[in-house]
């Protein structure tokens, strides 16, 4: 359902950015929202320490671009931009590392739910960015996966998506 | 192994390969958001009220080699990508003796005044080719593709001047309000962007509906968002065991 997602979005392309951006995110809410937990049975680091775990990593995602030069985009219009790109980012997170992980964990173990999502990962962004992104997609997704088997949450796989996404903003 | 273990393994096998594979591209590619807008036009000779934070544009080159006989195909782009050529191989014809064709794309600080009737917007941009070594004369054999970005205001065509009189050439418009012109370039010379003059840029009809669009999008999916919310801490105080009560 999630690569359908992207393929949905690949086909609506034509129709627009925002519209087909759109809908690759509601049906990724719809993925988060009907397949969403009953109860948590894992055990979780905190929310505080999740919180600095995913920005670390998130950092440590950004590090090779800072030393770009900064781009000159106003700072004005961040602001909406910045609010979908955490959006689409919180969304991709809750289905693969969230509904997808959760599948695969309780059905081939922890292993290959952390490979599966890094695939996943690497196979809805093929569309936009082409066969050339796609090892660097999988090594993200795969450090992903890992940050959601260590702290046993979502959350700072999506904090650490959103500062990555924010990167090309600022310096992309 | 245990899932910390393996998601420790995970993460840190992620990062490195991370680390490795960046350099070969400049960001992680993993952004799905709307496409990223353009950094502001850099302007040679910016209006008043846009020097302030204005950065100067830039130009670019590229050396390309002739392999038997004939100037390979490739692209010259300048370090603000405000302008781009790109041409076949055997498009350019190289003068004898000549081992390399250096092409030069340079915004003009001093460009020629546009035809009567005519408004230039944005940079007028030198476009030309030399041999190497000895700086020969570069001729064509056939046309090459220019894509020029323009600012934000009214656009209609490019024009080119080949050093005498400056002749519209037929051009292109990017789709999605997208802010470049592509034309196929005839010659050397100077290429720019232009307008009727005193014409008007997009109505502010049509700057409302970009933002309408935008902006209604992003409360449709705020309102969701919230209303999702909502709905799952009711779910989670339904679900929550009621208190025992008090046996009297």
């Amino acid at each position: 359902m999630i690569l359908g997602a992207a393929l949905l979005r690949t086909l609506l392309l034509p129709a627009g950015d925002l519209l087909s951006t759109m809908v690759f995110a509601a049906c990724l809410f719809g993925i988060t929202w009907f397949e969403r937990p009953v109860a948590a049975n894992e055990s979780r680091w905190g929310r505080g320490r999740s919180l600095v775990a995913g920005l670390m990593v998130g950092a440590v995602l950004l590090a090779p671009v800072v030393s770009g030069s900064f781009s000159t985009r106003p700072l004005s219009a961040f602001v909406p931009w910045a609010a979908i790109a955490a959006l689409v980012a919180t969304l991709e997170e809750t289905s693969i590392r969230g509904v997808l992980y959760r599948r695969l964990a309780g059905e081939a173990g922890t292993v290959a739910a952390i490979v599966g999502g890094a695939a996943a990962f690497a196979l809805i962004h093929l569309p936009r960015y082409g066969l050339g992104a796609m090892p660097l997609d999988a090594a993200v997704g795969l450090a992903l996966g890992g940050l959601r088997a260590l702290t046993g949450r979502v959350l700072p796989c999506a904090v650490a998506h959103t500062l990555a996404d924010w990167g090309a903003w600022f310096w992309a | 192994m245990t899932a910390r273990r393996a998601g420790l393994a995970a993460l840190a096998l992620g990062l490195i390969a991370t680390a490795l594979l960046h350099g070969h591209m400049g960001s992680p590619p993993v952004y799905d958001g709307i496409a990223v807008p353009p950094e502001p036009y850099r302007w040679e000779s910016p209006p008043p009220n846009l020097a302030a934070g204005n950065k100067p544009p830039l130009p670019g080159d590229a050396t390309l080699p002739i392999q038997n006989g004939q100037v390979a195909g490739g692209g010259v782009q300048t370090g603000d990508n405000q302008v781009v050529m790109y041409f076949g191989p055997g498009a350019f014809k190289a003068p004898a003796g000549a081992t390399g064709v250096k092409c030069t794309i340079a915004p003009d600080p001093n460009p020629p005044a546009p035809p009567a009737g005519v408004e230039i917007r944005g940079n007028v941009y030198r476009i030309g080719c030399m041999g190497e070594p000895g700086g020969g004369l570069v001729t064509l054999a056939s046309n090459y593709h220019v894509t020029l970005r323009f600012p934000p205001g009214a656009f209609k065509e490019i024009y080119y001047k080949d050093g005498s009189v400056w002749r519209p050439l037929p051009t292109l418009t990017a789709p999605g309000g997208d802010p470049y012109a592509s034309v196929n370039a005839p010659g050397f010379g100077e290429y720019a962007a232009t307008a009727a003059t005193g014409a008007q840029g997009p109505s502010v009809f049509s700057d409302l509906g970009r933002y309408l669009e935008f902006f209604g999008i992003l409360a449709f999916v705020i309102l969701f968002g919230a209303i999702a919310i909502v709905q799952e801490i009711r779910r989670r105080r339904h679900r929550a065991p009621a208190p025992a009560k008090r046996r009297r």
